[in-house]
């Protein structure tokens, strides 16, 4: 054997050594898509322009305070839309200071003066870093939702061109509902005196206000598993933000019955002190996403701890802690596709999708046998190694092995050889125009290869448009088809060669071969 | 030597070209007319809406299915055996309005589309089964391993043997049809006895059992045909480059113009067999674009040679040439793929087989064009293509 030989036998065994490493065991190497196992499929968008209102409120009422502060006098402080505010009724001597203000202290706002009217707006490169810090927020608080709930090997990313949605992957759970409910809940808590109330319609409520609402005030449901069905008015500021929460736990109100007791960090704690301190003696209404879950009045100073009473049941309860203790979501969630797949639908699955496979690669291995004889071995041997190898790689990426992903396999079965027919093809062409074998070989590998190359680049070239294009599972195909094909240039050419010299390099008088 | 032609053929296909176009013009242009007419079969990841496969233990008429539905006021639903099995897909865009009962509130569409899933689950059950469910009775055919370990740890079961029967219980389910037919069953399959006992009394089995569900918002669907279509015309876009950079801009277009031949046929195909569009055909049509110019590459390339060698000829000659010298290539590296995709269609289940029927027709529309068409195109540019040449 020559030298060159001998590295390109010594390369071969290695690529096999190492795809059989990779893939070693299969059982832990390989992972099953959803549709193979069974779980739930989630997508969700992260409202981020609520989010973004949310922030801009928050800064609304920091405005407010600065104003007031500073004795500025103006009428309204007001958001408008999601990432706009307006300050209207300012007295033109103010300007000065109000700009002072605001390039002091809203450094992240640009803003315009038009006599009385001040209008500030989120820089946009803000805007975008709130919105993307929305959805990482929530990602993080989904992750530690789904891993309190304890669900194995979930997984949670984003998705999407804009990375507004995120994926949810959970193997083995087939009933989504409460889990759903608990990623879901924003665990926004706030705390809102009550203007007046309770109502029984919204109606109601309205007309207590002669039909027009004040600015400061909304109007706000009661969650009825916990207190009677109606309506309260609420002022719109809120005490302590959801995000001063410490801790929640499962805890009893004074006559045992299940509660959430929740407790404050320092900052939060000395808020809600103050703030219970100057609102003695008014009912104080406890909002979760929305939501009332309680009202009470304000006996005494509160600071560092409170409980969440009304009906609940101890699921609830701990439902309840979970989410809290997770930390609120920045932004509502909004579902927008859920797939459900049974375990016993993704076991058929793999048996039809092993069934097809080797149905398709005896198929290929009988018609290259027949027709190319012992050249079809040789093709043979590349496929399989073409196999091997595109499972290695695949095991070394952690692809998720689906439905599409298996297809694409077999699809690679059928393309790799493709490449070998160029080949001998050529090769018998050459040996019909009366070449020698060794030379008809030569020719063979060297004159298929540009338009194997051209063949293959343009199958990856859609595939990575479709790649670019997919969800999960069709990326899963694009990413098995691409790894097959570039497998496949180096088995067809490269393996495929090296095992034609092995057979016929030796021999010094090559007079016919089998192709 | 084995040889589908025993020496290079000498058919002329050139000639008939006007006949090919004619033929894959018949074709598009019925399609075309179902478009306008029927339109396509759209999946749920296009159209939104609820998509349940249940699979059921005895042998069902799909009347029964359509009653039963009908009486929940889904009679319209879309309800689709699975090949000759006991297995149906029901798809519906059905909301809680149509269903009668009124949402008490705004709700999102997802949310919807997951009542009617229960309420489907609760309409397709025997009268036994729905008295069970609702005495609080857990659906041993129907329930997730989690979910049957988490009810038998809240029965008082020890949390071992909780787990240890939930997986054997799906694990049954996995072996067999999906479906168990009562406790004796899970004896068989060693869960322990004072677990069975326990679930004698709080679990039941119904007689069908749901593969999967699932739901699409239908802000999903919209965005997704954009994208297929931008994905599909990049695709197109990519090969022309492509082509126009390893040949000369009007073999490109002749590829392109062969390709894009290639997916309306599919797609009409598509729509006369009322095959659902999904993103597994999207896929398969993509799969096409990038596979079928591979053996229009083959002839392009002799072609370019055989256009230094046969001076003499007329394009007729040579165009013809080029496609009886790659004949036998064009035809077994598409037999190749055919033979795997085939396998595909026979073996790997209903779920694959929208994308296999894609890439079957896909895969001999392709074969076809390239031997009819692609040359054919540029016999029909004739003079400029030999300008060019000659320049």
């Amino acid at each position: 054997m020559d030298k060159s030989l001998t590295w390109k036998v010594g390369l071969i065994v290695a690529v096999i050594a190492l795809s059989i490493f990779l893939l070693y065991p299969p059982k832990d190497k390989i992972n099953l898509g959803l549709d193979l196992k069974g779980g739930m499929h989630l997508i969700m968008e992260v409202m981020t322009d609520e989010a973004l209102a949310i922030q801009t409120d928050m800064s609304a009422t920091q405005l407010r305070g600065l104003l007031k502060d500073g004795s500025i006098k103006y009428d309204k402080v007001a958001r408008k839309g999601f990432n706009k505010i307006e300050i209207t009724g300012t007295l033109l001597d103010d300007e000065r200071k109000i700009k002072d203000i605001l390039d002091d202290d809203f450094r992240d706002w640009a803003y315009t003066v038009g006599g009385s009217l001040i209008s500030l707006s989120l820089r946009p490169n803000i805007e975008q870093q709130l919105r993307d810090q929305s959805v990482d927020q929530a990602l993080e608080t989904i992750r530690n939702r789904v891993d309190e709930f304890g669900v194995a090997e979930p997984t949670i990313q984003k998705e999407g061109l804009a990375g507004d949605k995120i994926l949810i992957e959970l193997p083995g759970i087939d009933n989504p509902e409460r889990v759903k409910g608990l990623i879901k809940s924003t665990a926004m808590l706030e705390f809102h005196l009550v203007a007046s109330g309770p109502f029984l319609t919204e109606e109601a409520a309205l007309q207590e206000y002669k039909g027009q609402l004040p600015d400061d005030l909304e109007i706000v449901r009661t969650n009825p598993r916990r207190m009677d069905k109606g309506f309260y008015v609420l002022k719109a500021a809120t005490a302590v933000p959801g995000k001063d929460l410490k801790s929640a736990r499962r805890a009893q109100d004074e006559y045992g019955a299940p509660a959430v007791g929740f407790s404050f960090n320092s900052q939060g704690s000395a808020q809600f002190e103050r703030f219970t301190a100057a609102n003695i003696g008014k009912p104080l209404s406890i909002v979760l996403d929305d939501r009332i879950e309680s009202v009470a009045t304000i006996q005494d100073v509160i600071a560092g701890d409170g409980i969440i009473h009304g009906r609940f049941t101890i699921d609830e309860v701990d439902d309840l802690v979970l989410v809290l203790r997770s930390g609120a979501l920045p932004a509502p969630l909004k579902y927008i596709e859920e797939r459900t797949i049974g375990p016993s639908l993704g076991a058929d699955s793999i048996r039809k999708g092993l069934a097809a496979a080797l149905g398709g690669l005896v198929l290929v291995v009988l018609f290259m046998l027949v027709y190319y004889r012992a050249a079809g071995i040789n093709s043979v041997l590349a496929l399989l190694l073409n196999m091997l190898i595109l499972m290695g790689i695949m095991a070394y990426f952690h692809a998720t092995l689906s439905m599409p992903g298996i297809a694409g396999i077999i699809l690679s079965i059928g393309m790799a050889v493709d490449a070998n027919v160029l080949i001998f093809e050529r090769i018998r062409e050459e040996l019909a125009a009366g070449k020698s074998p060794k030379s008809a070989i030569d020719a063979g590998f060297k004159k298929a290869f540009w338009t194997i190359f051209d063949a293959n680049l343009t199958t990856v070239i859609s595939a990575v448009f479709l790649f670019q294009f997919g969800t999960g599972p069709i990326k899963g195909f694009a990413v098995t088809l691409i790894i097959g094909i570039v497998a496949s240039m180096f088995t067809a050419i490269f393996v495929s060669r090296v095992i034609f010299e092995l057979t016929y390099g030796r021999r010094k008088k090559l007079t016919r071969i089998s192709i | 030597m084995l040889k589908i032609f025993k020496e290079v053929p000498k058919i002329r296909f050139i000639n008939k070209r006007f006949i090919a176009f004619a033929l894959s013009g018949l074709i598009i242009l019925g399609g075309v007319a179902v478009f306008l007419t029927r339109g396509f079969n759209w999946g749920i990841d296009f159209s939104g809406g609820t998509l349940i496969e249940v699979a059921f233990q005895q042998p069902t008429p799909i009347n029964q299915l359509r009653g039963a539905l009908a009486k929940i006021n889904l009679g319209d639903a879309q309800i689709t055996r699975i090949g000759s099995e006991n297995k149906f897909f029901i798809k519906t865009l059905a909301s809680l309005k149509k269903l009668n009962l009124g949402a008490g509130e705004k709700m999102e569409e997802i949310e919807e589309y997951e009542i009617v899933a229960r309420e489907i689950r609760r309409g397709l059950m025997d009268e036994e089964a729905r008295v069970q469910a609702q005495a609080g009775k857990l659906d041993l055919n129907n329930s997730a391993e989690g979910e049957i370990a988490r009810f038998l740890r809240d029965k008082g079961v020890a949390d071992e043997d909780a787990q240890e029967s939930a997986r054997l219980i799906i694990g049954l389910r996995k072996s067999g049809s999906g479906i168990i037919g009562d406790f004796s069953a899970l004896e068989k399959a060693g869960v322990k006895h004072r677990v069975i006992d326990r679930l004698r009394s709080e679990a039941f089995f119904s007689k069908f059992t749901f593969l999967s569900v699932e739901f699409v918002g239908p802000q999903v669907g919209k965005e997704l045909r954009r994208k297929a279509m931008l994905a599909c015309i990049w695709a197109l876009i990519g090969m022309l480059i492509y082509i126009g950079f390893r040949f000369k801009f009007l073999y490109g277009l002749s590829g392109i113009l062969t390709l894009a031949h290639d997916v309306l046929v599919s797609l009409s195909f598509i729509l006369f067999f009322r095959v659902e569009m999904s993103l597994q055909v999207i896929a398969a049509l993509l799969t096409i674009v990038g596979y079928s110019i591979n053996d229009t590459i083959v002839v392009f390339d002799r072609l370019r040679d055989n256009l230094k060698i046969m001076k003499k000829d007329n394009l007729e000659a040579i165009l013809d040439m080029s496609l009886n010298q790659t004949l036998s290539r064009s035809i077994f590296t598409s037999l190749t793929v055919l033979l795997t995709v085939l396998s595909l269609f026979f073996f790997g289940g209903e779920v694959i087989r929208p994308f296999a029927f894609t890439m079957l027709v896909g895969v001999i529309a392709g074969s076809y064009s390239t031997i009819y068409q692609s040359c054919a195109w540029l016999k029909v540019w004739e003079n400029y293509f030999l300008k060019r040449k000659k320049s």
